[in-house]
């Protein structure tokens, strides 16, 4: 069943619909009015603080009792849900320190930086080895092209068609004339700048390769992965580099 | 090491091995307090401190930690006390009637001191049989109210304990009756309301034993603390799941008569019970807010959240409200029609609770705002323009989460309008570009990043609203702007399947590879 099915067309998307939400009695929604029915019944209400407060909740209503990290393969178990944000930044925004993109595991980054910067790996591949390892852990298996790791994940492990591990991202018109302009500039000054600018070439390089790999011939999905740190010195595309636009406009502040 | 002088040795390893034993029992105690105490705080039973014929009895303070020793006293006193009320129950001389009431009374005392009444010591000792024994028809009301008054403490605490009273049941109930002294009757409906709060169970047991219809009928006068009593007592009675209790209650002859003249005109305690056993009858049962619905039920709540500020009386009046709104849409299609002067009522005082500084109020209200929010477009303008928007869109930024996420609700609605029935429901730009230009969509992009499953889909809902209704085109900029394709991002390795094909299906939709490149 290795069907692609286009989900182009049909969003599918379940879109905000106004109705009426009932609950009942028992419903956790209605524990910490209960909670505090009963506080105030035994006039002790004020002599709580709200953590004792949290532990009576949590005692009550078994869903607030555990909540546990939703990214896969984590299953780490967060104090709260105000927990998470922390929890997410500590754990799961591991980022490649040569193109700032992000991965929510060390190990993703790993995959990453071997696919994408390494150009022993692509010599590897080029000699016919299995290198692109699926991106499951535990999984093992391992295969010779990127489209061919793409469809194993579909297939086996359900990712959705329009995943893209690797995918030139595509920042606002603004911001990619700003990073070209930055560009020019560091020409000029920085010795870091022309690193960057072979690490550019060397990308397009493997990007050329990874597309001549790819079987799609449209364009590719525009799932994005690996969020890229506005900080660092962003990744530009092919196809704007080639186009080369010289009209600057003032670029805004990207927050 | 033995010793050529037990004597004098004999005491010392002892009292120190006591010392230690105490004080890791002690110790212990303290976590298991704290846990005993925690359930004790959210149980829906209640002890009986003071009795209904007040006389004169200073309740004692049993908040502070019992020691060992008190402990260790208190429940060879309580066995004791048993003991005595033993023999008194066989005792058929002269003065027998005197002597069981002092037992009764003695036990009684015991029951009610320290915030853990010896319960198991009193039940190990056999006090239950004897208790029923003293509630025998043609018994001294005297030896009623004590023994209902044991029972009822008794009955207050863990649940094996008040599973205990089974054998005392009928009896407590046979003393509701019309001709049992006030006072008996409150102190048996006190007992009942402890076994109905235990749970399921107990609550067919009684219902089948015929509780209901007496306590009903203790609801019906103007005032007292008999009244009271009784009402909180059904409250727990019907609070179901089944919701057979609640119908059956609002069908009793004058109840719903007693419920809005205590709504109406009561002091604020009885109207916070009063509020409750609504709150049960609004929530379970549909025939029962049918009834409501069509009396005068709803301008009372209202009038009640408008002039009240007690947190104990507001929480149960607003979730009336709230039941009434949510549990039959006829409520806000025919009565709360915007131009009515009850719903610039309802609004208002929706508004006030929004205002209050406790957490159950803002959360409950936002939810009720959310339903009406989900009613006809005239619904919709009307909360728009109202007071509720500056205060729901503070609240989306600064209020706890789960405040937040009811808020979520009241704003999403707002913008779309009245669900056709499939596809694509339209949206009220005019609502929705105010909303967004009043700087509401970080808020919902931060429900996108929580782990809550409802939240990030709320958020993503919204976000699609953005990215679909804003004019121009504007959608996917300002979603950008506020790191709203970060927030999306995180799905592609989420668990949820339907979140991660949400956000991956609005990235590829709206930043696609012609995102930013045509302009």
């Amino acid at each position: 069943m290795a069907m692609v099915v286009d989900c182009q067309h049909d969003l599918s998307f379940p879109y905000w619909t106004s109705t009426l939400r009932r609950f009942d009695p028992d419903s956790p929604f209605f524990s910490s009015g209960n909670i505090e029915r009963e506080l105030l019944a035994k006039q002790v209400a004020l002599d709580l603080t709200e953590d004792e407060r949290n532990q009576l909740e949590k005692m009550v209503d078994k869903d607030a009792r555990g909540v546990f990290c939703p990214i896969v393969g984590c299953g780490a178990r967060l104090i709260s849900l105000e927990d998470f944000e922390d929890h997410y930044n500590a754990r799961h925004t591991a980022s490649c320190s040569v193109c700032s993109r992000v991965y929510p595991t060390s190990r993703l980054l790993s995959i990453h930086v071997s696919e994408v910067h390494d150009s022993f790996f692509q010599a590897k591949v080029a000699r016919g080895y299995a290198m692109y390892e699926c991106l499951v852990e535990g999984c093992g298996l391992k295969f010779k092209s990127y489209k061919g790791r793409q469809q194993h994940l579909v297939d086996k492990h359900k990712f959705p068609t329009s995943f893209e591990f690797f995918k030139k991202a595509h920042p606002s018109k603004k911001q990619r004339q700003k990073n070209h302009r930055k560009q020019a500039m560091h020409k000029k000054d920085e010795e870091a700048s022309s690193k960057m600018e072979v690490e550019n070439e060397t990308m397009d390089g493997l990007v050329s390769a990874v597309s001549k790999l790819s079987t799609s011939d449209s364009s590719p999905s525009t799932v994005s992965f690996g969020r890229r740190h506005t900080r660092g010195l962003p990744f530009v595309p092919r196809s704007v580099q080639h186009e080369k636009r010289a009209d600057s406009t003032p670029a805004g502040a990207k927050r | 090491m033995a010793d050529d002088s037990p004597a004098s040795h004999r005491r010392d390893p002892i009292k120190s091995s006591v010392g230690n034993v105490a004080a890791q029992r002690r110790r212990q105690n303290a976590v298991t307090v704290g846990k005993e105490r925690r359930e004790s705080l959210v149980r829906a039973k209640r002890l009986c401190r003071v009795g209904p014929s007040a006389d004169g009895e200073v309740p004692v303070e049993g908040n502070d930690m019992i020691t060992d020793e008190e402990e260790f006293h208190l429940e060879a006193q309580t066995s004791s006390a048993v003991e005595d009320l033993k023999s008194a129950v066989a005792y058929q001389g002269k003065g027998a009637m005197q002597k069981r009431v002092n037992a009764l009374r003695e036990l009684r005392r015991l029951l009610s001191k320290s915030e853990f009444p010896p319960v198991e010591a009193a039940l190990k000792a056999g006090a239950i049989p004897l208790l029923v024994q003293c509630l025998s028809f043609g018994s001294q009301d005297e030896q009623l109210l004590e023994a209902a008054w044991c029972l009822t403490n008794i009955a207050a605490g863990k649940p094996e304990e008040t599973k205990a009273l089974l054998p005392a049941l009928p009896l407590l109930i046979a003393h509701l009756g019309e001709k049992s002294s006030l006072p008996v009757a409150e102190q048996c409906a006190w007992a009942l309301g402890n076994v109905a709060g235990e749970g399921e169970e107990l609550r067919n047991v009684l219902l089948s034993q015929g509780a209901l219809p007496p306590l009903a009928r203790m609801m019906l006068p103007n005032k007292g603390s008999t009244v009271r009593t009784a009402a909180w007592a059904l409250s727990n009675l019907i609070k179901g799941p089944d919701p057979k209790a609640a119908t059956e209650l609002i069908r009793v002859d004058g109840v719903l008569d007693a419920i809005l003249r205590h709504l109406r005109k009561s002091d604020e305690e009885l109207a916070t019970e009063v509020a409750w056993v609504v709150v049960y009858l609004s929530a379970l049962s549909n025939f029962a807010t049918g009834v409501l619905v069509k009396s005068d039920a709803l301008h009372l709540l209202v009038e009640r959240l408008a002039t009240s500020n007690s947190l104990q009386l507001l929480i149960p009046v607003l979730r009336s409200l709230g039941n009434l709104v949510a549990g039959d849409s006829h409520t806000t299609s025919t009565i709360l029609v915007p131009g009515h002067a009850i719903t610039d009522g309802v609004i208002k005082v929706l508004v006030k609770c929004l205002k209050s500084e406790h957490r159950v109020l803002k959360k409950e209200a936002s939810w009720v705002l959310s339903n009406i929010a989900a009613g006809s477009v005239e619904h919709k303008q009307l909360i728009y323009s109202s007071e509720a928007v500056p205060l729901l869109l503070h609240l989306l930024s600064t209020a706890p989460f789960d405040i937040r996420k009811e808020v979520a609700y009241v704003l999403g609605n707002l913008c779309v309008a009245p669900t056709g029935g499939d596809g694509m429901p339209n949206l009220i730009q005019e609502h929705l570009v105010s909303l967004v230009q009043r700087g509401c969509l970080s808020g919902f992009i931060d429900l996108v990043r929580s782990a809550d499953v409802e939240a990030a889909r709320l958020g993503l809902q919204f976000m699609e609203l953005v990215l679909r209704g804003m004019p121009s085109g504007e959608g996917p900029k300002l979603v950008e702007r506020e790191d709203g394709i970060d927030a999306m991002e995180r799905y592609q390795f989420h668990e949820n399947e339907d979140l991660r094909n949400m956000a991956n299906g609005l990235v590829d939709k709206y930043f696609g590879e012609s995102y930013g490149v045509d302009e």
